[in-house]
Formats: structure tokens, sequence, C-alpha cells
């Protein structure tokens, strides 16, 4: 909790907590991010399941201070190079540090790991990230990539290497969540692409480093017109953003030319460029969901899921959900003969089918079968007491824009020197939903 | 640095600190660094570590830097915790800010900032003089929010030294960051001044722009806040301002996004050109919907932000609406505010697609939002007439689920769109009917009630229909009597208002439509429905909490100048009785209290609703003491945001509820906007005790003798305290309950007291208790032995 000045009473942590646990508020059971509690404003983040708050007396910008706690979360994760309770608490005093070079007075002052390193002395104590259950982003390079070195993006920014000298390296992933609902029919009601362009240096000497994108990636939908809505899609090869902004270092002079950004990458880890685009793609899953009545107190589930991307590339911790109605009591699956890898639930205190599918390769098409059995008679009405199913994946080296980091070119100090580069690919399901 | 930090959180064995004291003071940097790091992280869990404050500060005495930051570390927290201690540094910070090394400078300036004694003020005054206009630029960026800091403490003393002009000099540094903090600095000194001190000129503003583009994140957004501020003399200017603050659309800061945004709308008003507004309108929105790609805690602030633009400019996003489609995973927070931003968008054009989301939102699981999603349905129907059929038809498909909160939901909107449009949708009453038995709400069972007494002739069998309710009606809430009560009913207003409506409905339905017509307000298109006055307020206060509160700054900083001074601060806070939650916005606090021998309703109305409340009303139900209102309810129409607090006359013994007397007070508020709101309060009785109720030894010692043995009734108050003989006599007394006599009896204190309570019933009191010890035994003797159990209670109040 961070409380740079001294207005806000002792015991507003404990306020805070209370509050957030037991929120009862207006319309919703969740606190909202930004709460006012006898004048004192409380503004949080949830990072890595620890809440980071700030408190405040004055109107300030929330949206700042929501910045400024997720910048916080990600300097204190460039040092220690995992972020969780354990890391914190070895660290405290190195993280004391940091944000009081970070904020001054409530005002924030510098948020870049790479200035922070020459005021910032004490050095951090990196927790045996082998003993932390890959989590997160980390976890997503895990499985499927063994060129990877899967703790790299677990290693601290500034700690040095127990070997000595630090590796020369630099990882550049393109993470792609997308959001696809499909109509009852099958139709895609909405699609859209939430893209990052993720950089985390380990280059010494901090040189320029050149990254091209597709050469006719275009940028801007005009307004309401959606000429390019549906066209280009038909059409294949371009690429259209509806929109996109870029991290302050980059530079944009070649960008318009050439689709080239030019950068000194900081240290730590940051977003060289997000982007956002609604163009219409291919998704990479087709579902297929059909609820039946099978008789009084009965119905049955078939879910159908098709990977619709090539057979070089596979999905992997896939889960499918599926509410289903309040009045069921009990559940039997039947997965498809052969199936390896899989587990079925039905969640009981939520209600909800629970389909797991360790991996899923490519242009493969996989069936789950479900008996309801219900503890009255349904209403006639099924498709709208259950559904819609939702998808949860994650699929390395694919990516669903098409856009793509052409080359990476990092300016040469001599002529041995050749860094590693690590260009990565995944795309995630932010929210995947087909309606029954 | 060796070991592991973690081990200096281990548990406190005795000696730890002369062990720590040992080690601060050793030859040994290495072993000085560890301990102070040790001490640091003993403070961070609550340890008092004061003790040990002199050798940490002799630590101070290094040319190591490393140790030497890690001591300013401790005493930039001790500051703020034990200013008082800290000033024993002063003079190592005085010392320090002549350093040759800019990083030390800086670091004693910063924590002397810290230290809010006014004592220390003067010392700190000629080190932040030379730090002001120091060679390095860390250290000046520092001093200038030392400045802010030092206002806060001694404002007179940074105006007579001059600082004021230097911190202004800082507006032309060569290095952005100093800029930066400059302006930070200024504007939040000029919050609170009244003087005019940081006005920026057209000059100023040239220079501002420029350090915008070389300034970081953060120092970009202090300087488009403080620019905001500034009223450009014409559309040129202005059109030149927002071209230059355009390029911050694109940044990857949210912060700065929206602060930008900010600027630019407000610079819009000026400029005339219809074409330029339309164009910037254009650029504006993908960056707003790019908030919505951002962490969820950022898109709920946005939300609350674009709320507000696409009600003073609906065509920024009138094209985007597919962005505010809820996603799956979206917090419950952000699907709420993404439903209020899909009505104000919906159109005539898209509302078959908004309809299709909010059907499928009606059959989720959450039921706040499920309900939310059924009014929002409901609103489209009154804000779109030519959509209003199709809003109604999903209103029916929702109602053949026959999922109980969504039936009554819709029937609820329903009743608001027969009101919206009258004699238009009334074939489909009999479909509503069927559901007739599953309402179990009271704002449903209304809503229907009011439907089929609208169109009662067109209804066969309504009266039937009613009578349904009325076999249930006796323990129906008050809400549902007010509109079918003709028989049972106790409560004359009640009963008045019923018996005319069913007059009215059984002779001549035409007069009853008169009767119904005329008294209902006007139901309108509500999805924009800030006032207009309100909104430019919150518009100018786009990307700070106001906006997301949705609220003016007044309403929520203490801070604000134009703060109004709260009545009655010293006052306990009133018993919130009706939530906000429950009164769609509207929150009443009240109580009785006594005031000059009168009983009066102390009640505080606060509006947090988004629309003007007034004609406000209040009805007591039947109660034991027939507490009943003197006079009407004077409530001023309170603006969204706005408080009242009153103070009702009240009279007794007006409509007596019979039966054993009990607490219960039943109230029912109502206004123009909103449905009749009941709350239940209790009544304590000491409200009743009068001014006269003092009793002399002997009339005390008579009225006990003659009053028999079994009008005594006595109860431990567990809850109660004396702390002092003579301050609960006092405290008592404040409250009408007199002192008569006293004695001891071992180690418990007796007191003997009177009172007079409703129509001049004697108490006669006895209480025995041990001074400051929780528990106190209370007899009473009194012709009204049935009171007892309220005069317990009002005696546990008032000695709690």
């Amino acid at each position: 909790m961070i409380t740079d000045r001294g207005e806000v009473p002792k015991g507003s942590a404990e306020i805070f907590f209370r509050k957030v646990k037991f929120w009862k508020g207006d319309e919703a059971e969740e606190a909202p991010p930004v709460f006012n509690v006898d004048g004192v404003n409380y503004i949080h983040v949830k990072v890595a399941g620890l809440l980071f708050v700030a408190t405040t007396r004055v109107n300030i910008s929330p949206s700042l201070v929501l910045e400024l706690l997720q910048r916080i979360a990600r300097v204190i994760k460039d040092y220690l190079g995992i972020l969780n309770e354990d890391s914190l608490r070895k660290n405290f005093v190195l993280v004391y540090e940091l944000l009081d070079e970070v904020i001054d007075f409530g005002y924030p002052q510098t948020t870049s790991t790479e200035v922070l390193k020459s005021y910032v002395f004490n050095e951090p104590i990196v927790v045996d990230s082998a003993r932390i259950p890959p989590l997160g982003p980390a976890a997503m390079f895990m499985q499927g990539a063994k060129r990877m070195p899967g703790t790299a993006v677990t290693k601290s920014v500034v700690a040095n290497e127990p070997g000595g000298r630090k590796r020369d390296e630099i990882f550049v992933d393109i993470i792609e969540k997308i959001s696809v609902t499909f109509s009852s029919s099958g139709y895609i009601l909405t699609s859209e692409v939430d893209g990052t362009i993720q950089m985390k240096s380990y280059l010494s000497g901090n040189p320029e480093i050149r990254l091209a994108l597709n050469e006719d990636l275009s940028i801007g939908r005009s307004g309401g017109n959606s000429m390019y809505d549906y066209k280009s899609s038909a059409g294949g090869g371009i690429v259209i953003l509806d929109d996109c902004n870029f991290h302050e270092s980059v530079h944009l002079d070649n960008f318009d030319l050439d689709r080239t950004l030019t950068l000194v990458p900081p240290d730590g880890e940051f977003s060289v460029m997000n982007y956002r685009m609604t163009q219409e793609f291919k998704p990479p899953f087709r579902i297929n969901a059909l609820v039946e009545e099978a008789g009084s107190h009965k119905a049955e589930v078939i879910i159908k899921i098709r990977a619709d991307f090539s057979t070089s590339v596979t999905a992997n911790t896939v889960t499918v959900q599926m509410p289903v109605p309040k009045y069921t009591t009990r559940v039997s699956f039947e997965l498809e003969s052969g199936a390896i890898g899989q587990t079925t639930d039905f969640k009981e205190n939520n209600k909800r089918l629970e389909w797991c599918l360790n991996k899923i390769v490519g242009g493969s098409e996989h069936t789950l079968r479900a008996k309801l059995t219900f503890s009255q008679e349904s209403h006639g009405n099924l498709t709208k007491e259950a559904g819609p199913v939702n998808m949860n994946f994650t699929i390395p080296m694919y990516n669903a824009s098409r856009l793509q980091v052409k080359y990476l070119q990092i300016a040469k100090k001599s002529k041995t020197y050749n860094p590693y580069r690590w260009v990565r690919y995944v795309t995630q399901a932010n929210s995947y939903v087909a309606r029954l | 640095m060796s070991g592991h930090d973690s081990k200096y959180f281990s548990t406190t064995k005795k000696g730890e600190i002369p062990e720590l004291k040992e080690e601060l003071n050793s030859q040994y940097k290495d072993k000085k660094k560890d301990a102070v790091k040790k001490v640091i992280a003993a403070m961070t869990v609550g340890k008092d570590v004061s003790s040990l404050f002199t050798d940490v500060v002799n630590c101070m005495q290094t040319e190591n830097l490393e140790l030497k930051k890690l001591v300013y570390l401790y005493l930039i927290n001790y500051a703020k915790s034990q200013p008082d201690l800290a000033i024993l540094a002063v003079n190592t910070f005085v010392k320090d800010s002549q350093d040759p090394n800019p990083l030390i400078r800086a670091l004693a300036v910063r924590t002397m900032g810290c230290i809010r004694v006014d004592k220390i003020t003067e010392y700190l005054c000629d080190p932040l003089q030379r730090c002001l206009k120091d060679d390095d630029p860390y250290v000046r960026k520092t001093a200038a929010i030392c400045v802010a800091k030092l206002y806060d403490i001694n404002a007179e003393l940074v105006e007579d030294r001059g600082f004021l002009d230097t911190l202004k000099d800082l507006i032309s540094d060569n290095n952005p960051m100093v800029v930066a903090n400059a302006v930070a600095a200024l504007a939040e000194i000029q919050e609170t001044s009244t003087r005019p001190i940081f006005e920026i000129t057209s000059h100023t503003l040239s220079k501002l722009l420029t350090a915008l583009n070389e300034c970081t994140e953060w120092g970009q957004v202090f300087i488009l806040d403080a620019l905001s501020r500034y009223k450009a003399a014409d559309a040129r200017e202005a059109e030149n301002i927002v071209e230059r603050v355009t390029p911050r659309l694109q940044h990857a800061n949210c912060a700065v996004v929206l602060s930008a945004v900010k600027m630019i709308l407000q610079q819009m008003e000026l400029i005339t050109s219809t074409d330029v507004v339309r164009n910037l309108c254009k650029k504006m929105a993908p960056p707003l919907v790019t908030l919505l790609s951002a962490e969820p805690e950022i898109q709920y602030v946005a939300l609350r932000n674009i709320n507000l633009i696409v009600q003073k400019r609906p065509t920024i996003l009138a094209h985007e609406i597919k962005v505010f489609f809820c996603k799956y995973n979206d917090p419950i927070y952000v699907k709420m505010e993404k439903l209020e931003i899909m009505i104000k968008l919906a159109s005539d054009r898209n509302i078959d697609q908004v309809l299709l989301e909010f059907k499928e939102y009606a059959t989720e699981v959450d039921v706040d939002f499920v309900r939310k999603a059924v009014r929002a349905i409901g609103r489209c129907a009154i804000k779109l007439e030519r959509a209003a059929e199709r809003c109604i038809s999903v209103l029916l498909e929702l109602i053949k689920i026959k999922v109980n909160y969504v039936v009554q939901e819709a029937i609820i909107v329903i009743k608001d769109i027969f009101r919206r449009y009258p004699n238009t949708y009334e074939s489909i009453i009999a479909t509503l009917c069927e559901s007739l038995d599953t309402l179990d709400e009271p704002e449903a069972k209304a809503s229907m009630i009011w439907i089929i007494g609208e169109y009662a002739e067109r209804i066969d069998n309504a009266d039937e229909l009613l009578e349904s309710f009325l076999e249930s009606f006796p323990e129906e809430p008050a809400m549902v009597v007010l509109n079918n009560a003709t028989v049972e009913t106790d409560n004359p207003d009640l009963r008045d208002r019923a018996y005319i409506y069913w007059r009215l409905l059984s002779t001549d339905p035409e007069a009853a439509k008169d009767v119904v017509l005329a008294e209902k307000p006007v139901i309108s298109d509500d999805s924009n429905n800030l006032d207009s006055s309100l909104l430019d307020e919150l518009l100018s206060n786009i990307a700070t909490l106001s906006s997301v509160y949705h609220k003016p700054p007044e309403a929520f900083v203490s801070r604000a100048k134009s703060a109004s001074a709260k009545p009655d601060d010293d006052e306990p806070p009133l018993p919130i009785l009706l939530p906000s939650s429950t009164g769609q916005g509207l929150q009443i606090s009240a109580q009785l209290v006594r005031r000059d021998g009168q009983v009066f309703y102390s009640l505080l109305f606060e509006n947090n609703s988004q629309m003007l409340l007034d004609g406000f009303m209040i009805q007591f139900n039947k109660n034991t003491f027939g507490l009943a209102a003197a006079g009407p309810l004077q409530v001023p129409p309170l603006q969204p945001g706005s408080t009242a607090r009153i103070l009702l006359p009240m009279i007794t013994f007006q409509n007596i509820s019979p039966g054993a007397p009990n607490t219960l007070l039943q109230v029912a508020v109502k206004d123009n906007q909103q449905p009749v709101w009941y709350f239940n309060d209790k009544i304590s009785l000491h409200v009743f005790f009068s001014e006269d109720g003092r009793m002399e030894r002997a009339n005390f010692l008579e009225t006990w003798k003659s009053l028999p043995d079994s009008n005594e009734v006595s109860k431990d108050l567990p809850a109660a305290v004396i702390h002092g003989v003579d301050a609960a006599i006092e405290h008592l007394a404040a409250a009408n309950v007199f002192f008569v006599a006293k004695r001891r009896n071992a180690d418990k204190e007796l007191l003997y007291m009177s009172a007079k309570g409703p129509s001049g019933v004697p108490f006669l009191i006895e209480l025995t208790a041990a001074v400051s010890v929780p528990g106190v035994k209370c007899a009473v003797k009194t012709p009204s032995p049935e009171l007892a159990p309220l005069f317990f209670d009002a005696m546990e109040t008032l000695l709690k």
C-alpha cells in the first residue's frame, strides 16, 4: 500500500482490506478499482495475485495512479525476476528503496528500470525460481518449445548470474489475446485481437535495435465505414490495425515509410507497441455445441471443437467450460475413444461442465458428450438456461493477426558480437465464446 | 552483501536491540549496512526501534553512498511517523545538502521536506534555496517538489522566502523533468490557495507545450493537467493547442491519453469549424477504444469517463458500439459500466444487435448483471420509440424462461414502458398475468398491480386478479398495499388513497384513468441522465476521480477550496436507514432526537443517483407512541451528489398502534422521481424524557413506596458502563435522567435517578455498577412497567 503523504489515517490498510474482501456495493459484489471511504480514496490493481493499493485525499487522475501501480509491479518484477509474496518479503528493503525513487510526495518520478539503476543500490535476492510453479506469461512458453530457455522470463534484469557475466540476449514476444463471440448458428458476432510486442532486453551497452513489421501493415479503419471490415479478409494479404500506440523510446521516423521501428531498448520489460484489430480473422477454433432434452429429467450435451490451424502448431492448456441449468444434479461424461490427456469435471457449486485438454494438434477435432440429470422438469428452454460455451487456450508459435516481426536488427559493436535473439509468437484466448 | 534479507524478519529474540546497537556501531561498514537493513525490516513490520535512532543516525557520517542511502531510507520513513526524533538529524541534513555528490544533496532535501514539523522548516529554507538553483537537474527536480511539501506545512514561509517565484523560473528550465515537477508543484499549490499563483499565460503555454514532447510520461500528465485550465483566446489558438496535443493520443500510457483527451475536449468548446471538430472526434475514437484493451482496472476508469464523453458528444463513438459488448471474462464492475454505455449508444441503426446482446446477458449467472441487462432493455424501449416493440418482444421471451428474478425485473420495466407509451402495448397484458403468482418482490408486485389497475377496463377479470393479491394482503409490505389496499388497513393515508382508487375503478374507469394519469410523473428517456450543468462540471474534471465517481470534487474532497462547510460536523453521524443500494442512489440516514424540549426527526438525505430528486414527502406508520410529523417535510430539490440535512418536528399520540409497546417506527419517503421507499427505525425511549423529570428525594421515596412491588423490573445491561460517578451523572442529566441520591455498597456504586417519560409517566431508577467495569444493573419502578423493556434499551444506549 502506498501512502506517500502523512494525510491518510492509520489503519487504512485494514479498512481497505476489509472493504475489498466484503464489498457489497450498489450493484456488483466485486469492489471497483477506485472507491472512497470516509474521504480517503483507495485505488488498487491486482497483479500476480497481489494487491497494489494507493491512497489519496485529492482529486487526482485515477488512471495515472493505476498505471503507476502497474508500472511499480513491473519494476519490482524486473528487479526481483519473479513477483510474488515470497520474493517481496525477501526484498523488502530493496522495494522500499525503489518506491522512494519512483515517487516523491505522491508524484511519480520515474518508472524506468534503466533510470532507476543509477539511484538504487540494494541488490535483489533472487528467489529460487525452480521451486516456483510456472505461472502466468512465464508458463506459456514452457511447453512444446524446447528451443527456449524456460527460466529466461523470470530472470532479474539487474542481478548478476551465478556464472559471472551476463548473457547477452533479447526477447521479443508477440503476444495476442483474441476475443471471438460466435452466434448460435456459428457466425462470428464480434472478433478482436489485442496485441502487444513485449520486449525484455539483457543486452549490454544498450545498442540500437531495428524492428521491421509487415510492410503492407495499415493503420486506422476509416470511421464507421465498414469498407475494410469484410472485404480485406476475403482478399487476404494486408493487415489492418484499428489503432496502435508505442513505448516512448520508439522512434517512428521510418514507420510510415517502411514499417520499421527504431529504439534503444531500456533495461527491463516493456511493451514496444500495443495494437488492436477488429478486422476479421480466421478463428483458431470452431466450436459446435448442442443441448437436447432426452426425457423428462434428462438432457444431452454435445460439444465439438475443431482446431482450424496448421498441423505443425499445437495448442496447449485448453479448457472448455459450459454452465448448465441450475437444477442439474448429476452429469456423466463420455469422451471419444482413445482420448489421451483429457479430463472432465462437473463443478457442482457453480453448475459448470469443465473439459480440459492438455494438447490439441492443428487440424484435429474432439468431441465431448455429457448426460445431464435434473432435479425437476426443465422449462423447455434449455438453450437459455445453459451455455454459453467458453474456451481458454494458449497457442505458441501462432498469431491470429498475421502481424509479424520480419527482422530484428541489433547495431553491431564488433564483428564477433552476436547476441541471442528470441522472437516468439503466442496467442491466448481472452473471451472466446460460443452461444447456444 | 551476503545472506538473505529474510532473516531480518525472524522473530524478535530477547536482546535483539542491544545486539543491533552493537552492530550499528561496528567498525566494519558491511556489518553496519546489514544492521541498518535489519532495523528497517523491523520497522516495517511495526517493531519499535526508536531507541536505535541515534545509533542509526551516527552511521550517516559516512562516505559510503550505499550505507548513507540506507540511513536516509530509515529516516524518511521515520520522519513521517516520529518527526520529533528526526529533528535530531537536522544538522546532518543541512551539511549533506552541500555534499559534492548530487545524489546526497537531493536525498537531504527530499528527506527534510518529509519531516512535517514547523520547527524544522526554518532550517530547511537555506538548503532549499540553494538546491532550487543547483547545477544538477536531479537536485533541482527534487527541490521543486520540496517547495510543495513546505507549502503544505507552512504556506506563509514559502511565500515570504520567494520560493514561488523561483519555482516559476524553473518552468523555463532546460531539463524537462525539472519543468514537469515545477508544474506539478505549482498546480498543487494553486489548488489549495485562493490567490492566483500559477496563471498560465500564452508564453508559459508555448514553453510547456514544447516541454511536453521531451519529458517522461508522468511529466506529460502533470503538464497536460495543468494546461487544461488554460482558456484559449480564440478558436485559432484552440486549434493550435489541439494540434500540439493530439500526438499524445498515441501514447502507451493510458493516463497520458486520458489527460490529452480532457485537454482536447476542453479546447473543442472554442473551436467553431465543424470540420475540425468532426475530424477531432474521429481522431479521439480509436485511442479511447484502445483504453479498453488495458487492464480491467484501467478499463473501468476509461468507461466511467467515456460515459460522460458520449453524453456530451454522442457522435464520437456512435459507430463503435461493438467494443462495448461484454466479454465473458470481464470483471463485473466492467460489465456494468459497459451496459450503461451500450444503452447510451443504442440507436435505431444498431438496436437489433444490442438487443441480441442484452438478451444473452439476461441469461447469464450473475443475478445483479442479469437484472441490469433486463432494465437496459426497458431503457432502450423508452429511449427509442421505434424499437419499443422489439424490446417488448425480447422481454416477453425472457419472461417465458420463468426465471423468477428475470420475470420480476421484466414486469417492472414493462410498467415503465406502458407509462411511456400509454395504450400501445396492452395486448401483452394477458401474457404478463400468467406470471402473476411468481411475483414475490414488492416492486414487481406494485408494478403488476399498477398495470392491472391502469388497464382495468380492458381486463375482464381485473377484480379477480387484484383479489389474488388481497389474499396475501395482511403480510404484504406497505409498498404493495399502497396500490390495492381497500380493506383491513389501519393506516388512514393508505386507506383513503386506496378507497378512492377502488371506487373510481369500480364506478368510472375513465375518471380513474384521469386521476392516475394526472398523478404520475412522465417517464422519459433517462439514458442521458446527468443534469447538463453537472455534466459540464464533470467533463471539466475528466481524467480525475471526480469523473469516476460522477460527483463534483467538493462532494468527496475535503481539501478542495470550494468545500462547503458541513453543518453540525461535531454531531455523531446518523445511522443509515435506507442505503443507496436499496434506494436507487437515494440514501437516508435518520434518528429521533430531542432538542429544546421537543422531539425531532433528524434526517440526512444523500442523492447518489444521477438525476435530480425533488418533491420529498414523508409518512410514519402507526406506532406505540403515535409519533407523526408535525408538518410537511421540507427538503430542497437534491442535485446529484448533493445532500440535505433536515430537522423535522414531531408530534406524539397521533396514530397509536395497539398492542404491547414496541420500538418499531416504520417510515415511508417518496419523491417525484422514484418509487416510495420504506424503512424501519427504532424508537429510543429517551427522546421522550422531559426536562421536568427531576424529583426531590422525599418525593422519590414517597413515589417508590406508593407503587406496588410488581411495578419494579430490573435488568442487567451488559454493554453499559459507568466510567466515573460524576461524569455519568452529568452525562445522564444531559439526557434528562436526573440524579437523586447515591451510595456505595462494597465495590459497587448505587445511583438513584428519576426521569419522566411520554405522557408524564415517571421512572424511578436504581443503577448498580462497579466503576469502569462493563455491566450495569438497572432497576426501574414505574406506573407503566410495560415500558420497562424500552426503558432498558434507552438506558443501555445512554450508558454505552
